[in-house]
């Protein structure tokens, strides 16, 4: 449980801790299916943080192995003292790393053998996931007016701020802000919709069958 | 315990992604998403949302709408509208210049002779107006940019700012150097002092100064004065003969895609030009004002 920093609580899901003790533990005994627990639930989020923090898929991509493999490592050398605190752990890796790269030194993890059967970082289903989710998006991004679809464009991809987009579409920049996040609420609720729909259907179809 | 019901990703999710969520927060949503599946599916979402439209900027109405540069009449009547006025404009210049001068021969028109008018410069040289060779100083423009007042202002405008810009807009550029350079650093005109301040100094003819205060307003982010900012630093850098170093501004001017950009080119063309006529050019020993 954490504090979002306005006075309300975040609540995690609970027996979060007690599963990273589990996988933390596993690891550092030998266990190979641990291996691929640890790297089936840390790999999207480090993904989805490495892309966040570097905007460049490639060097996200790059990252995203090197924190793995030092993740890794480091547990199967039983460095964390605290099994429980393992996504701490991870995060913290993490964040040496990608300090690391934005400080162009970045460190070359240590030369240890990696498992020969670790999870293909770019698996298939993972990658139709991305695709399904991406197509989702595009088509709610075309529901929406072009002038939020612009302001979008130009907050995400532009990484342009509320004044300076304002001053480009010569609107207020109160108006930007509360158009950029009607449009994002919107487009969320239309991904969520379709893919809770797209859901349905696969349990629909698993029921048939 | 209460589930989350992934108010944190509302509240955190767009900003982490725009790089504006201060740096506890993203420890905070990081950790939270990390465990979070309500959260951290919400992030990815909003990430295929990014990936949709950094992939496909052809949806319709997102590129062409995208008003930085505005025209002044729609293609294609500009093409031809523009046309048509330039060859009348030349038509008339050709005319007056006949009558006001009957006998004479006419002269060979320069090629590399700027076609408008020059900016007025108490100091450094003017633009090549012959057909000797141009040396980068001259193509330097220094005048000072005109004053845009901002229209992001949320506070009361600061008072020293206000006199600095009035000075500015009389042309006393010393008064204005006076007056911007006491903005305090907090004030939210400060970027807009330091750059009108740098436009003073590049004026007054003290480049280095003047490319100081540029670079810290072009290195200071997403500023309306930012653009603007890396121009001028190829111009101080072409007043300095040192045409490399503009080329390297007039190309980042260039990247931002905003108002400069086709006169960042057109400049960036006859740089270039000189570059590759004398290669020497691009070995530039290095002083103050290339950062």
């Amino acid at each position: 449980m954490s504090d979002g920093g306005n006075g309300e609580t975040w609540v995690l899901p609970a027996g979060s801790e007690g599963d990273q003790a589990r996988i933390a533990a596993a690891v550092s005994q030998g266990d190979r299916a641990a291996e691929h627990a640890f790297v089936e639930r840390y790999q999207p989020k480090l993904r989805a943080l490495l892309l966040a923090r570097t905007r460049n898929a490639d060097v996200a991509s790059d990252l995203l192995q090197d924190v793995l493999i030092e993740a890794l490592c480091a547990l199967r050398r039983g460095q964390l003292r605290e099994p429980s605190k393992l996504t701490a752990f991870v995060l913290g890796i993490a964040r040496n790393l990608l300090n690391s790269h934005f400080r162009s030194a970045a460190r070359e993890p240590d030369s240890l053998e990696l498992p020969d059967d670790l999870p293909d970082l770019g698996a298939a289903a993972a990658r139709l996931e991305d695709e399904e989710r991406e197509s989702a998006a595009l088509r709610a991004i075309a529901s929406l007016e072009t002038v939020d679809r612009t302001i979008l464009q130009m907050t995400l991809i532009d990484g342009l701020k509320p004044g300076v987009i304002a001053q480009k579409l010569m609107l207020k920049p109160e108006l930007v802000r509360q158009r950029k996040l009607r449009a994002t609420r919107r487009i969320i609720d239309f991904v969520r919709a379709r893919s809770q729909s797209s859901h349905e259907i696969h349990l629909v179809t698993r029921q048939k069958e | 315990m209460k589930s989350c019901t992934g108010t944190p990703a509302e509240l955190c999710a767009l900003p982490y992604l725009e790089g504006v969520l201060p740096e506890h927060q993203v420890e905070l949503f990081e950790a939270h998403f990390f465990e979070c599946p309500i959260c951290f599916a919400y992030l990815q979402d909003l990430q295929a949302i990014s990936a949709a439209l950094a992939r496909h900027p052809e949806i319709p109405g997102i590129k062409e709408e995208k008003p930085a540069r505005r025209r002044l009449l729609p293609f294609p009547a500009r093409t031809w509208a523009l046309g048509a006025a330039a060859a009348m404009v030349l038509a008339v210049a050709v005319i007056s210049f006949r009558a006001l001068h009957p006998g004479q021969q006419q002269a060979p028109i320069a090629l590399t002779a700027p076609a408008a008018p020059l900016p007025a410069k108490p100091t450094g040289p003017t633009r090549a107006t012959s057909a000797a060779p141009l040396r980068p100083s001259q193509l330097a423009d220094l005048a000072l940019p005109p004053f845009v007042a901002p229209n992001l202002r949320g506070a009361q405008e600061d008072t020293r700012f206000e006199s600095g810009m009035n000075d500015y807009e009389n042309g006393d550029c010393r008064g204005a150097v006076a007056e911007l350079s006491s903005v305090p650093a907090r004030s939210e005109d400060a970027r807009a002092a330091r750059f009108y301040c740098a436009a003073c100094e590049m004026r007054l003819g003290n480049l280095t100064e003047a490319a100081a205060d540029m670079g810290k307003v072009a290195t200071d982010g997403d500023a309306p004065q930012q653009e603007s900012a890396l121009y001028y630093e190829a111009q101080i850098a072409l007043a300095a003969d040192r045409p490399a170093t503009a080329h390297r501004y007039l190309m980042r001017t260039i990247a931002l895609e905003g108002d400069l950009e086709q006169k960042a080119r057109d400049e960036d063309r006859r740089v270039q030009e000189m570059l590759n006529e004398s290669p020497g050019e691009s070995r530039e020993k290095p002083e103050s004002i290339a950062r």
